[in-house]
């Protein structure tokens, strides 16, 4: 009994670029001006050394002669300073495109970490269940009360009292990333669980496994597809909140070391100097912030609005 | 009922004791008691003396256990950095960071949760879309960013408001000061809220916009609307009533989220409170400060997420059956 | 049909799609008389619940109704204002959902949407709604009805979930019922009951009922008039004994043949080779055609509408030939 496969084949697996998700991408003006922002952004972190004017992380860049130029002025020694200088005589351009390579390695490196750890607990939560699941969902329960920016906040502080000033410097860099991933694999790990668990328990899997198929094999090749799209989901909005959250570590003076440039440490900065009419050295950064948070966002919202098939209408 | 009330309870010790447990690890072995007592030049006997003094001696257990009794009869060590006794330095900063709080969490709410509703009901209206677009920013805005264009513009440039501090404050009762009933302490207050509050409303209103339009695409809305109900009836008697059970978990658990960014907020404006102290603790390492902060904000988590959830089972019928035993599945 | 209750004419809807609108619904006319039961039957994705869900008025975007007309007791209701059709709802015409357990709004007792709807509709007060939400409750066949009123959803089972909305459907005396699947999420022990409740309740107030169920089996037993719905048409309609005993159309046959009967021995099963066409893809001329065994060289140009053929209407152009031969054992294949 054959049946009438070959026409709807076509149409309900058709090729990436002709898919529902490219279509709705191409006619979507939000989605397509949040990735290329974020695109632009991408290469121009990557790039930091090649395009930032002048090198934020030699100290000999910095001229104290120069300090809080405003935007625009050049520089005692003919520099040209379009964003303005901070106190201590540091181009605010390249600090900030430094800065958001910061953001960028930071971010991702959280949202990796926390997307591994998630997803392997969530793998082993759905699949094995019994204890191991209850341990886990219990963790992540009690994890979930609690506001993401204070675990990341106590994480980093109790490393750094742990290690003490001068070894926790030197390590601050991963010691934020794993602070941050500490508060946010629970989502991953939590829908991972549910996708799992769902198809655990369809036929094709139970025969799988009475036929003595290899776990890892039946992972790969039945869970792990439809696992992506809410992961990437979930990925992205991720990301915002880590940019934002090492951001606010590093203005709060418990993320990245004074040494090394960040966006949050900058407007940290600039706060003493509001009233001196000084508002570049903090603006400019804290707009860099919101440009990259609210394009990574955007990406994220339209992300799952087009992966959600409940919400398509005209 | 039971069963859940009882589920909440031991999570709740669970919780309380494992930060306990955190901190008790982080005073005895983080650095050396000893030393910072009595400092280095002291001779063998003398710290010798101090150890016993101390109760070191002891076995981890009976000091694990000392330690507890300790924090329940209020003696939470004394500070590094400060030089008094903990619980005082908490007292004293408590009142501050709660006013923030409660008043932050009131302007999210009032604001958030109506806006949400009529975003919900008008989902195609103009204004919904300026109103979403308007909150997807206000996402993305870094609490502490929120807060330097608010002194911007309204201490920099139109001097109206106060930029840091806490204006004169009235002590009432046991040692809570209060700034509610001063006009320099009133003043004070509205960018510290509103900063701290912005950022809770935008994610209310878009909370209670997404549950009241699940919660209108129903089959329990639909039959409604099918027999003929009047639409305020549909959607105020029968949605709302619906949405605000879950929102109300929500807005409960962002309580504890406000507190958390209060520490932000208390930076930016040099509020007196519990943050700016939490900051200093990091900072300079001062142990004693920051463990009883792991311990009084676990517990006062757990007392947050234990009311919201006990609220909870005296709204939705279906917790008090006994149907629903952990907020996770709802 | 001498002043139907319910007149569906040339009825036309559509959904809008991210790629351009598609045709949910083409050309759908049938009638309801006063008091009788029709059954519409067909595949999933065929149509019959969008029917409903038009005549009630309930139909969101991206459904969008594009032509044709309803008329409820000879006047016009597709046009009516928003307020004008819901007073039309619960009152004159009543619906009955799939799924009882979640049907009923869970934070509220029984006794309230009972009481609330009636208050909606009729001039009544709290204690003479009271009283008869209590009579309804055990007319529905619920045990300790006063006490069941303060009852929540939960607390009920399925079948007795699905009388409640049966009460509630019930409770302002419409004159037509909507029953969207009503039996479909229920243990099979239960659906003979909830079905055997319909029909003594219908009968009890001469109410009309549009039966929409892909359940032969209920229909079989419950209509009066039987309509046949294929790829957003009406491909036949007629008395029911006319169509399950001497189907006319191609694809009816089909499924009358696809029922396994105790009385019959046949070595297999019958099936309908392929499956419905998606939305978007619904072929030329008769929807049919690609699948039918007996098609003639113009059903995949010309589409057939319904036409006379003795008892019933058939949307094909064998009957218009007046030619049925084809039997049973031809239509499908081993």
């Amino acid at each position: 009994m054959s049946t009438d496969a070959g026409l709807s084949d076509r149409a309900s697996n058709p090729p990436w670029w002709d898919s529902d998700l490219a279509y709705d991408f191409l006619h979507s003006p939000v989605a397509m001006a949040a990735a290329s922002v974020a695109l632009v952004l991408l290469i121009v972190a990557l790039g930091a050394d090649m395009i930032a004017p002048y090198d934020s992380n030699n100290p000999a860049s910095a001229n104290v002669i120069d300090a809080r130029l405003p935007p625009g002025a050049i520089g005692f020694a003919g520099e040209h300073y379009i964003l303005g200088t901070d106190p201590q005589g540091r181009d605010m351009l390249s600090a900030i495109i430094y800065g958001l390579r910061t953001s960028l390695i930071v971010g991702f490196s959280s949202v990796l970490l926390a997307a591994f750890v998630g997803i392997t607990l969530g793998l082993l939560s759905g699949y094995c269940g019994g204890l191991i699941d209850s341990v886990i969902m219990r963790i992540a329960d009690v994890q979930l009360s609690f506001p993401a920016i204070l675990i990341a906040l106590l994480v980093d502080g109790v490393t750094r009292t742990v290690m003490g000033r001068g070894a926790h410097d030197a390590l601050a860099v991963p010691v934020l990333v794993i602070a941050i991933s500490a508060s946010y694999w629970v989502q991953y790990a939590r829908t991972v669980r549910g996708l799992v668990l769902v198809e655990r328990d369809k036929e094709y899997v139970l025969a799988a496994r009475v036929t003595g198929v290899a776990p890892v094999r039946i992972i790969n090749s039945h869970i792990r597809p439809n696992v992506m799209g809410p992961v990437l989901v979930i990925a992205t909005i991720n990301l915002a909140l880590a940019i934002l959250t090492e951001a606010t570590l590093s203005f709060l003076g418990v993320g990245v070391p004074p040494t090394k440039p960040s966006l949050g440490s900058l407007v940290r900065i600039g706060n003493e100097f509001l009233f001196s009419g000084d508002w570049w050295i903090s603006i400019f950064p804290g707009a860099m912030l919101v440009i990259l948070s609210l394009s990574v966002n955007l990406l994220g919202d339209w992300l799952r609005d087009a992966l959600n098939p409940k919400l398509s209408d005209g | 009922m039971g069963t859940f009330i009882f589920r909440r309870l031991s999570q709740t010790l669970f919780v309380v004791l494992a930060a306990a447990l955190a901190s008790f690890v982080l005073l005895r072995y983080v650095g050396d008691p000893v030393n910072n007592m009595v400092g280095q030049a002291a001779s063998l006997a003398e710290r010798d003396a101090m150890r016993r003094a101390l109760g070191l001696d002891d076995s981890i257990l009976l000091q694990f256990v000392r330690f507890l009794r300790d924090i329940v009869n209020g003696d939470l060590g004394v500070s590094y950095r400060f030089g008094v006794p903990v619980s005082r330095l908490l007292m004293e900063r408590l009142p501050a960071t709660l006013e923030l709080s409660v008043c932050a969490m009131l302007v999210a709410t009032l604001v958030g949760v109506p806006l949400g509703v009529w975003t919900a009901l008008h989902r195609r209206g103009v204004l919904s879309h300026v109103l979403l677009a308007i909150s997807l920013i206000g996402v993305a805005l870094p609490t502490f960013l929120i807060g330097i264009v608010l002194i911007l513009i309204f201490s920099v440039w139109l001097g109206w408001l106060p930029s840091f501090g806490r204006g004169a404050t009235v002590a009432i009762g046991h040692g809570w000061t209060t700034g509610l009933l001063t006009t320099s302490g009133l003043k004070a207050l509205v960018l510290p809220s509103l900063t701290l509050g912005l950022f809770q409303m935008t994610l209310i209103m878009r909370l209670v916009r997404a549950e009241m339009l699940e919660v209108l695409r129903t089959d329990y809305i639909r039959f409604a609307r099918a027999r003929g109900l009047p639409r305020t009836t549909v959607n105020f008697d029968h949605a709302l009533r619906n949405t605000l059970v879950p929102v109300i978990t929500i807005v409960g658990l962002q309580f504890g989220n406000i507190f958390a960014f209060s520490i932000i907020v208390e930076t930016v404006f040099q509020w007196p409170g519990l943050g700016l102290l939490v900051i200093q603790s990091i900072q300079f390492a001062d142990v004693p400060l920051l463990a009883s902060y792991l311990v009084l904000i676990a517990f006062g988590f757990a007392l947050i997420n234990l009311t919201v959830d006990l609220l909870y089972a005296v709204i939705d019928p279906r917790v008090r059956a006994g149907l629903i035993v952990s907020r996770a599945r709802l | 049909m001498a002043d139907p209750l319910l007149s569906v004419r040339n009825l036309r809807l559509e959904i809008a799609t991210r790629r351009g609108p598609l045709l949910a619904l083409d050309d759908v006319s049938f009638d309801i008389a006063p008091g009788e039961v029709l059954g519409v039957v067909g595949e999933s994705g065929a149509g019959k619940s969008i029917t409903g869900t038009a005549i009630i008025g309930l139909l969101d975007p991206p459904l969008r109704m594009t032509g044709g007309e309803i008329a409820f007791a000879g006047q016009r209701i597709d046009n009516l204002s928003a307020e004008a059709f819901r007073l039309l709802r619960g009152r004159s015409i009543g619906a009955v959902f799939q799924d009882p357990l979640t049907s009923l709004n869970p934070l509220l007792t029984v006794g309230r949407q009972l009481v609330q709807t009636m208050r909606v509709h009729l001039d009544i007060s709290p204690a003479a709604a009271r009283s008869r939400a209590v009579e309804l409750l055990a007319e529905v066949g619920i045990p300790a009805p006063t006490e069941r009123l303060d009852c929540y959803p939960h607390e009920l089972s399925g079948g007795m979930r699905q009388r409640i909305v049966l009460a509630l459907a019930f409770c302002c005396e419409p004159r037509l019922i909507i029953a969207d699947e009503p039996t479909t999420a229920l243990d099979v022990s239960v659906q003979a009951q909830v079905i055997e409740l319909l029909r003594r309740m219908c009968r009890e107030r001469s109410t009309a009922v549009m039966l929409i169920t892909h359940d032969m089996g209920v229909i079989a037993e419950t209509a009066d008039r039987i309509a046949v719905m294929y790829a957003g048409r009406v491909v036949e309609i007629g008395p029911a004994t006319a169509v399950l005993k001497g189907p006319v159309h191609p694809y009816t046959r089909g499924l009358m043949a696809s029922i396994p009967s105790m009385k019959r021995r046949t070595a297999d099963l019958v099936q309908v080779e392929g499956s419905m066409p998606r939305l978007a893809e619904i072929p030329s001329g008769c929807a049919f055609h690609p699948r039918c065994p007996v098609r003639l060289p113009h059903c995949d140009c010309q589409r057939p509408s319904l036409m006379n053929a003795g008892d019933t209407l058939v949307a094909c152009w064998l009957a218009a030939h007046g030619n049925v031969a084809p039997t049973r054992e031809t239509i499908g294949h081993a």
